[in-house]
């Protein structure tokens, strides 16, 4: 299955960089690009990408509202992953609880953003699980209302919540359980369902947010 | 109305109470501190006198001299007690400004006479003299009525009680006394040793100043020198790419010289900027130095900085000339680095975009109106690569331009070339 990718990036070089070297891999075609946030709307409501590779800083809407209006049009797709020159925590924050599946550094190594790319389409992990939940942790507020906040989760499910948001892959997360990775699948897509996320990045969010999980 | 202790319990509960906050931690700098002002009230009184001496001398000339070196000992004294304030009773005492780091001699006498400092600080030394004079009050008197308790009186074994329990009242009244004459002091000695109200606003107020003007310059060097690396970082990545291509896809070798070029105009144009930062930093820094007294603002790039901006791109190898039509200089200090803002990223979008073409930066002030053009000839190259209206900046450019209630126009020229139109309103601007 070849992935649809559309770059959003106001530097029309970093978008035909980027071009080059994702076109470059056999899995990944890129259907459109935008350098505004305006314009990425219009590109992704015209080509249904996969993912949405998104700028932050952008004139006439910047990647965190763009991102936004993506997920109040349709919650499951395109998946967006934010793409950043440097890391700034604050933006870089706002863009997740904006619905960002996860982030990328524009310097990363070319073979760890194809990665990020493909865990993003898939869901079944983290995207840089430990930097993504200090951020998480460190910029919510816990509101200390405990578990109880959560929608009633088993206490199989609240255990696989717990290794989510600690950054396990499902992989990691059926080898810690001894499950099997269909299980792992399964429960995960209940916790996702009963708090209403969107994918884990989400759901780590809803469990910090909900003080489930303490920083 | 006051309690009175009604029993002897509730007399040794007090003295008590007492003696524990007059030992609280600390103790031994506040005892040290008590004894050292005796001393240190007799040299107050010395330089008070001196003080004094060299203002009578004033009337035979020589006092012009001594006055200011009188002054300057008294700082420099004044220097010396915050410090042992500081040690002994560790009371926060923020230093004031530095006469001594002043760069030449009379602007240090000049200061120093001027500098509400200096009088506080000599206001300072009569503080000394009374918190001196009252500590070596209260040990004489302890003293000697301790030693009239102790050799003066009766002693026997009816008295004996009663005398040692005033001795010791005798010693807990010294204790407490001078632990008043200490708390006074270090009440005081922030107020008239450390830095005055008004200095601590302007510090302040110099200090946000300067925040945000870092603030601007790590958002300069984010907006310039951050992107143009990234962008040449990605477009060497994907040259590498095309060149060393997976499988069966073709080389691009068209792709790869492009890339090459965008990564020498980018990186051409962020040393620039490079450049530029580093000026204004080191300017600001040597400002901050002398005397750290209203250093230059980092300096926003204005209309004067335009000139050494193309001298950076024609050794680049891009021919371009400035034009500067009318009187600009009281141009408000936004529009001056708007319209930098507009040559830079005009020019740029030229080396990225046509080449090295002949090109012209205009900037024309008719009336309430700055116009600023950057138009090029035929392009000695064209960019083969589709791309919606030329570099990143454009959008952003057009943006401000708006904001600032003018209006942008980019597009082609009748001679084949291409230009870029920017009029910015002079009335009302910021």
């Amino acid at each position: 299955m070849t992935l649809r990718l559309v770059l959003v990036d106001d530097d029309v070089l970093v978008r035909s960089g980027l071009r080059v070297i994702l076109e470059s891999e056999p899995d990944l075609t890129v259907v459109g690009d935008a350098g505004t946030g305006r314009e990425a709307l219009d590109v992704a409501a015209r080509t249904d990408p996969d993912v949405v590779l998104m700028d932050v800083r952008m004139p006439d809407m910047d990647g965190i509202a763009a991102t936004a209006e993506l997920v109040a049009r349709d919650p499951q797709r395109p998946r967006v992953l934010v793409l950043t020159t440097f890391e700034d925590d604050d933006y870089l924050f706002r863009a997740l609880q904006a619905g960002a599946s996860g982030f990328a550094l524009k310097r990363a190594d070319p073979d760890e953003l194809v990665d990020a790319i493909r865990i993003v389409a898939r869901g079944s992990s983290l995207v840089l699980p430990d930097i993504t939940r200090r951020l998480i942790a460190a910029h919510t507020p816990s509101r200390a209302r405990g578990p109880a906040a959560l929608p009633v989760l088993t206490g199989r499910e609240a255990d696989i919540l717990r290794l989510v948001a600690g950054g396990l892959s499902n992989a990691e997360i059926a080898t810690e359980l001894y499950l099997s990775r269909e299980t792992v699948k399964t429960h995960v897509s209940s916790v996702l369902l009963k708090l209403r996320a969107r994918d884990r990045t989400q759901a780590v969010i809803a469990a910090y947010e909900s003080g489930f999980m303490t920083a | 109305m006051s309690t009175f202790p009604s029993s002897a319990d509730e007399i040794a509960a007090r003295l008590r109470a007492v003696v524990v906050t007059a030992l609280r931690p600390g103790w031994p700098g506040r005892v040290l501190y008590a004894l050292a002002s005796v001393p240190i009230a007799a040299l107050s009184l010395a330089l008070y006198l001196a003080l004094f001496g060299s203002v009578v001398a004033v009337i035979y000339g020589v006092g012009l001299l001594l006055v200011p070196l009188v002054l300057a000992t008294i700082r420099g004294f004044a220097g010396f007690d915050r410090e042992l304030a500081r040690t002994l009773l560790a009371v926060d005492i923020p230093a004031g400004e530095r006469v001594r780091h002043l760069p030449r001699f009379m602007a240090k006498v000049r200061r120093l006479l001027a500098s509400a400092a200096t009088w506080r600080a000599v206001g300072w030394l009569g503080a000394r003299v009374l918190l001196g004079a009252a500590t070596l009050a209260t040990l004489f008197f302890g003293s000697v009525g301790f030693a009239a308790l102790g050799w003066g009186a009766d002693w026997n074994a009816l008295t004996a009680l009663p005398l040692l329990a005033l001795m010791g009242a005798v010693v807990v009244v010294v204790l407490i006394v001078l632990d008043l004459i200490v708390r006074l002091a270090a009440a005081v000695a922030p107020r008239l040793l450390g830095t005055a109200p008004e200095q601590a606003i302007a510090a302040l107020q110099q200090s946000t100043r300067r925040l945000a003007d870092r603030n601007k310059l790590a958002r300069d060097l984010h907006d310039t020198i951050g992107h143009a690396l990234t962008a040449s970082l990605l477009q060497a990545t994907a040259a590498r790419r095309t060149l060393t291509p997976p499988d069966d896809r073709p080389l691009q070798p068209d792709f790869a010289r492009q890339a090459l070029q965008h990564i020498e105009t980018n990186t051409r144009t962020a040393l620039a900027e490079l450049d530029r930062v580093l000026t204004v930093l080191r300017a600001y820094e040597s400002g901050a130095e002398d005397g750290g007294r209203d250093p230059a603002p980092f300096a926003a790039p204005s209309l004067d900085d335009l000139e050494d901006l193309l001298s950076g791109l024609r050794d680049g190898g891009l021919p371009v000339a400035l034009v500067v039509d009318g009187d600009v200089d009281d141009v408000p200090a936004g529009v001056q680095e708007l319209a930098y803002r507009v040559v830079q990223e005009g020019t740029t979008n030229v080396l990225r975009h046509a080449g090295c073409p002949l090109t012209v930066a205009q900037v024309v002030r008719s009336g309430d109106t700055l116009v600023v053009r950057v138009c090029n000839e035929r392009a000695s190259q064209l960019d083969s690569r589709p791309g919606p209206g030329g570099g990143r900046g454009l959008a952003g450019l057009r943006e401000r331009a708006a904001a600032a209630g003018g209006t942008l126009s980019a597009e082609p020229s009748p001679s084949g070339g291409f230009e870029l139109c920017v009029t910015l309103p002079l009335s009302g601007a910021a």
